[in-house]
């Protein structure tokens, strides 16, 4: 899966009373911030990558993503604290998590009072449902595709602009509540509910493609100017006020983000800190190598800096409908055979990566648990690699690993001839198949043109168990048609039946340890061969205040940081 | 001359349009789907199809290849789902990726690859007549030495060798110069020149001997024609025999390349582009081939093509002007 | 013509220089073999993974076994990278070469010897090669071709498939000079058949220009490799090419320098050894066109 999230947020300050507990990582800069007198100042955002969309619909965000959640505000959105806390969501336009009923098929919402868009109009659910409508245009692709399989009667629907009578199955009784109907219990819906697709959007300002150019606020900031992948100003929304709500600070008065830099300039400049630059912060530029040498412990850069992690996996899938990985010893084999170092060198180092042997990645709200069915150590055993396949009576083995032609998503070509030479060490002959990245997912993702072996990568939508293993293990979500994520196609009645108690649970923390404990149990099959998880390491500028790893993201949140 | 522009700009469109009707072949034949890029994830056949007539991809290649000309000529409509918009003539579409108009993503785009090229070229030309005009008069036999290898040099010298050197040492090791980073010239002239100074360096090392050695030749050979012994003869002095008679003849050769110079450094600016990060037109259409973005793929080659076609007529035309003896047929 | 060659210092050095990456090319598994390494094996130990891979050691991890220091982020032995490398960049400059040449003179006496439609009709399709900004063509034919297809071949074909009206129009122009001479002339009236005509006649006449010309395509197809492997769309991994070297080398130069430092001398130094043999070749075969190399 891809991650369109364009921000991420350095940060090491910790507010006091804003420290969860647990994990993340917390240095302390400046004790003396409070968000009552924090305002101020221009933030400085310079990325990468640009924003292709800023279009609510058309967004395809964790958490809301980081600028995007300055503009839209949905029913629920991200904790943003550091730490375990931050991975739980929290009521935004709404005035809680949501009230489930029928079995969790049912989720009914009401909006607080007081707010408002940024031309003073009030919001009201008609504008949450039609937020929602227009993510079904076939105008505005590129969300989250949740909504299309779960919301009741989905499938037909094509959107407001071709269907203006609406979708059924999301009611507004009033101004002030809405009803979601759904096919099939979801205790995860507060988490879904985050997303951009959950900000209201003003029926009489919608010119569908073009909204875009200024969409419609929400939240503590307005689109002064905006190009696609280059530049977004944002200034204050005079209607958005911290008394309507809690969550973001909006410290600084105006915030400019350039994008389509390079990330050993951007990397650089926030080293350097000159002149605007000392208050500028990154949300996509992890640090490079040459950044790395002067990051030791105690040393000037390494109080500017927030460590976080997102929830992502990037692993082996082993089609096991296909020989020879029909055979559970040669899964086993290559699992044995894996160099974990190799993979993480050639995706950043130890740095920003980390090697992972479990499926779901190391948070706590995932359901974690620690396992290592079959231990490579850190760079391969290949003996006993040798050892499994001679038992099964196989040697010379040779097969065909699928991976993108480009690097840009961590599955590309330097991976790929990681894992040939380590699987070479076992005797095992690898021979790579580039496919091109824009057509890699559409010939991985149908059953009848999936490669036996190909590299792919899992992140989290929402900080929980159920988004990182449904798609990937649950067998009823086998597509013949295409967009296929179970590469194993694996389909166990009793596993499916796990799942959908788990999905009817709404305490998350239940939740997890029973996510846990099913990932530990599909492990032992080895369908999927996991290679490393993401580590987020950025850099921030000197003035920049109150920056710390959200625990959702593994950024700094600009919603929270200060340059005053 | 009319005549001769005429068939100039006959052969010029012919070239436009085989190029798009290439490119949009091409791109028919490949197996990409910018449609399957636009869904985004967990997209089923249901939706992809949907958004596939959404973008216009639905038709068959020639029905889209002549909807472009179309637009080209007459403007088109765009559905933007509630309502329609119009892409006033010449319309070159709306890209896939950025729903931006092509022709505004290129004007952006154009006065970097401009500033780029002109900078390079004026930089080569002050630089390659300098050297040329002292190596010409021949006082130096150890410049023109160097001169000669430097042509051999700058040959060898791809233009993202030299760019790496050049941050290298100035950038990594001197620390003299930031990283370039593009500055409009009109927000401040003078961080314009100073982020440019590195990517024009990096083009002037290659261009720059090429024309020292045509100006000393073209030197050369005028200071060996018969007008010039006679000035020599009536004894007017040697330097206003050089500056007056002789660096008309030398230069003039070099008046006609530039133009197709200028061309040729905008047409291949993408190496130096991507080695400086400018956002320029090269740099448009390595991400756009990336994204399968072929509004802006076709833009991108129409637009460099017009560029070649419009520098090797001027070329022509430079050339019938400077030198009486060629006519234009 | 020899003897005239030798006394050019330049050729003499430029042509040392070009059999010597000839060799280094051809015998790239011996060298490598004698080096004791090969450009696929990750040697991760050698490498700083805290500090995002970078080689451990001076000079990009310079030792006894590694003779050039190790690739950042792999580890992998980059003497031996560097030699499988040069197999590349020659091979894909040689290939194109020669299809440039086949192809270019092949339409260009057909053009010259074809009467008036032919080199009415050739002489545009000619035009419309030379004014098409190749680069940019050449990315988007590369970015769509089938990713399984033989990477160096297509490279070559790609290459010469833009790059061959230069040869073309040179050969077009020699033909119809040649052909004004008596004994062409001659050969045609007496009812030669065209094909021998320009087998007898032209050919041995094109020789020299386009020797000339050829030398210099070589090196000038071996900067558009390296170019588009510098831009991505050149051999893929974990086949080495040096342009794909210096393109890997932009996201190393600031932790490791001696990354760019060593695939680019070479570089550099190939393409000069050819441009000075070019450059005598010119000198002695064809002294009329002075300034052909720019």
């Amino acid at each position: 899966m891809r991650r369109f999230v364009p921000i991420v947020l350095t940060a090491t300050v910790l507010l006091a009373g804003c420290q969860g507990g647990g994990g993340g990582d917390t240095t302390t800069s400046n004790a003396a911030f409070d968000p009552a007198t924090c305002q101020g100042g221009t933030l400085t955002v310079l990325n990468q990558g640009g924003i292709t969309h800023l279009d609510p619909a058309r967004l395809y965000t964790s958490g809301g993503g980081n600028l995007p959640s300055l503009l839209f505000r949905t029913l629920t959105t991200r904790n943003r604290q550091p730490g375990d806390a931050g991975t739980k969501p929290a009521p935004d336009l709404a005035t809680d998590l949501g009230t489930p009923s029928d079995g969790a098929k049912t989720w009914t919402y009401h909006l607080r009072d007081g707010i408002q868009f940024e031309d003073g109009t009030p919001i009201t659910a008609a504008d949450v449902k039609y937020g929602i409508e227009r993510s079904f245009a076939p105008e505005l692709p590129g969300g989250a595709p949740y909504l299309r399989d779960w919301l009741a009667g989905a499938a037909d629907y094509q959107g407001p602009y071709k269907q203006p009578d609406g979708i059924t199955s999301i009611e507004t009784p009033d101004d002030k509540t809405i009803v979601f109907k759904l096919s099939k219990p979801e205790g995860d819906f507060p988490f879904l509910a985050t997303a951009t697709q959950f900000a209201p959007v003003p029926k009489a300002k919608d010119n569908g493609v073009d909204y875009e150019k200024h969409p419609i606020s929400s939240g503590p900031y307005q689109v002064e100017s905006y190009e696609p992948k280059k530049s977004l100003v944002l200034v204050r929304n005079t209607h958005w006020s911290t008394k309507i709500d809690e969550l973001r600070y909006a410290c600084p008065d105006r915030i400019e983000v350039t994008s389509g830099l390079d990330s050993a300039v951007i990397n650089q400049r926030i080293v350097t800190g000159a002149g605007q630059d000392a208050n500028a912060v990154t949300t996509d530029a992890v640090v490079g190598p040459e950044q790395l040498a002067q990051l030791g412990t105690g040393s000037e850069l390494d109080k500017r800096v927030t460590r976080g992690e997102f929830p992502s996996t990037t692993y082996l899938a082993f089609n096991t409908k296909k020989a020879p990985f029909d055979n559970p010893k040669v899964r086993e084999a290559l699992s044995y055979a894996i160099n974990r170092t190799s993979v993480v060198n050639a995706l950043g180092g130890s740095a920003v990566v980390g090697p992972s042997t479990t499926f779901l990645p190391p948070q706590k709200a995932l359901g974690y648990q620690q396992y290592d069915w079959f231990p490579a150590g850190d760079t391969g055993a290949p003996d006993k690699a040798k050892q499994v396949l001679a038992e099964a009576g196989l040697s010379n083995l040779s097969i065909e690993l699928a991976h993108e032609n480009d690097d840009s998503e961590g599955i590309g070509p330097k991976v790929a001839s990681a894992i040939q030479e380590a699987f070479k060490q076992a005797g095992v002959t690898v021979k790579l198949n580039a496919i091109d990245t824009g057509t890699y997912r559409d010939i991985t993702g149908k059953p009848a043109t999936q490669p036996g072996l190909s590299l792919a990568t899992w992140g989290a939508d929402w900080p929980s168990g159920g988004p990182f293993l449904i798609p990937i293990f649950d067998g009823r979500q086998i597509i013949t048609a295409g967009g296929n994520f179970n590469l194993a196609q694996y389909n166990d009645p009793e596993v499916n039946a796990e799942i959908d108690a788990i999905n009817a649970l709404t305490d998350p923390a239940a939740a997890a340890a029973r996510w846990g404990a099913l990932d530990a149990k599909l492990g032992k099959l080895a369908l999927v061969l996991p290679l490393t998880h993401e580590k987020d390491v950025y850099l921030y500028g000197k003035n920049v205040k109150n920056a710390y790893a959200d625990g959702w993201r593994g950024q700094l949140d600009v919603g929270r940081v200060s340059v005053k | 001359m009319i005549g001769h522009l005429t068939r100039r700009i006959v052969g010029g469109a012919i070239v436009l349009l085989v190029l798009s009707a290439l490119i949009y072949t091409l791109f028919y034949l490949a197996p990409s789907d910018p449609a399957i890029l636009a869904c985004g994830k967990g997209c089923t056949p249901e939706r992809l199809a949907d958004v596939r007539a959404a973008m216009g991809l639905a038709d068959p290649v020639w029905t889209q290849y002549w909807h472009f000309l179309q637009g080209i000529f007459t403007g088109r409509d765009y559905s933007l789902g509630p309502t329609v918009r119009h892409c006033p003539a010449p319309c070159l579409g709306y890209s896939f990726e950025t729903s931006q108009p092509v022709t505004t993503l290129l004007m952006d785009r154009l006065p970097v690859s401009f500033s780029l090229a002109f900078g390079a070229e004026i930089l080569s030309l002050l630089l390659g007549i300098g050297a040329g005009l002292l190596s010409g008069t021949r006082r130096f036999r150890w410049f023109d030495r160097l001169v000669n290898g430097l042509v051999l040099a700058g040959y060898a010298t791809p233009v993202f060798l030299v760019g790496l050197l050049l941050l290298l040492l100035f950038c990594v090791h001197l620390q003299w110069l930031p990283f370039p980073q593009y500055v409009p010239f009109t927000t401040d002239p003078l961080l314009w020149a100073q982020n440019l100074l590195l990517p024009w360096i990096a083009l002037a090392v290659i261009q720059t001997a090429a024309y020292a050695r045509l100006t000393r030749a073209g030197l050369q050979e005028s200071l060996a024609e018969d007008h010039i012994r006679t000035a020599r003869a009536y004894g007017i002095p040697e330097r206003r025999i050089l500056w007056r008679k002789a660096l008309r003849g030398a230069l003039l050769p070099l008046v006609t390349l530039t133009a197709v110079d200028l061309a040729g450094i905008i047409t291949s600016a993408v190496l130096t582009e991507t080695m400086f990060g400018l956002p320029g037109v090269g740099q448009l259409l390595v991400g756009a081939v990336n994204q399968i973005d072929l509004p802006v793929v076709v833009g991108v080659t129409l637009l460099t093509g017009l560029i070649m076609v419009l520098a090797n007529t001027a070329a022509d035309l430079l050339y019938a002007a400077v030198d009486p003896r060629v006519q234009l047929r | 013509m020899i003897r005239a060659l030798l006394r050019d210092r330049g050729f003499v050095v430029g042509a040392v220089i070009a059999t010597g990456m000839v060799l280094v090319a051809v015998t790239a598994p011996l060298l490598a073999a004698l080096a004791g390494q090969d450009y696929t094996t990750y040697h991760d130990t050698l490498l700083d993974s805290a500090r995002g891979g970078v080689p451990i050691g001076a000079f990009g991890g310079v030792s006894g076994e590694h003779w050039l220091g190790v690739e950042p982020g792999t580890g992998r032995d980059l003497f031996a990278r560097v030699v499988y490398g040069a197999r590349v960049s020659l091979g894909v400059a040689v290939g194109a070469t020669i299809l440039e040449v086949l192809l270019g003179v092949g339409v260009g006496i057909a053009a010259g010897l074809g009467g008036r439609w032919a080199d009415a009709g050739l002489s545009r399709v000619i035009d419309l090669v030379l004014s098409i900004p190749s680069l940019v063509l050449a990315i988007s034919l590369l970015a769509i071709v089938p990713q399984d297809w033989p990477r160096p071949l297509i490279l070559a074909v790609v290459i010469a498939l833009l790059g061959w009206g230069g040869t073309a129009r040179i050969s077009r122009g020699e033909t119809l000079s040649l052909r004004t001479r008596d004994y062409v002339a001659a050969a045609q009236v007496a009812g030669a058949p065209w094909w021998r005509v320009a087998r007898r006649e032209i050919l041995p006449g094109l020789t020299a220009p386009i020797l000339t010309y050829a030398a210099l395509l070589l090196p000038t197809n071996m900067v558009a490799e390296a170019g588009l492997s510098f831009l991505g769309v050149g051999v893929r991994p974990p086949t080495p090419s040096w342009g794909q070297m210096l393109s890997t080398a932009t996201t190393w130069f600031r932790a490791d320098p001696a990354y760019v430092i060593i695939p680019g001398l070479l570089l550099f130094l190939t393409l000069l050894s050819f441009v000075l043999v070019a450059n005598g070749l010119r000198r002695v075969l064809d002294p009329r066109q002075r300034e052909i190399l720019r």
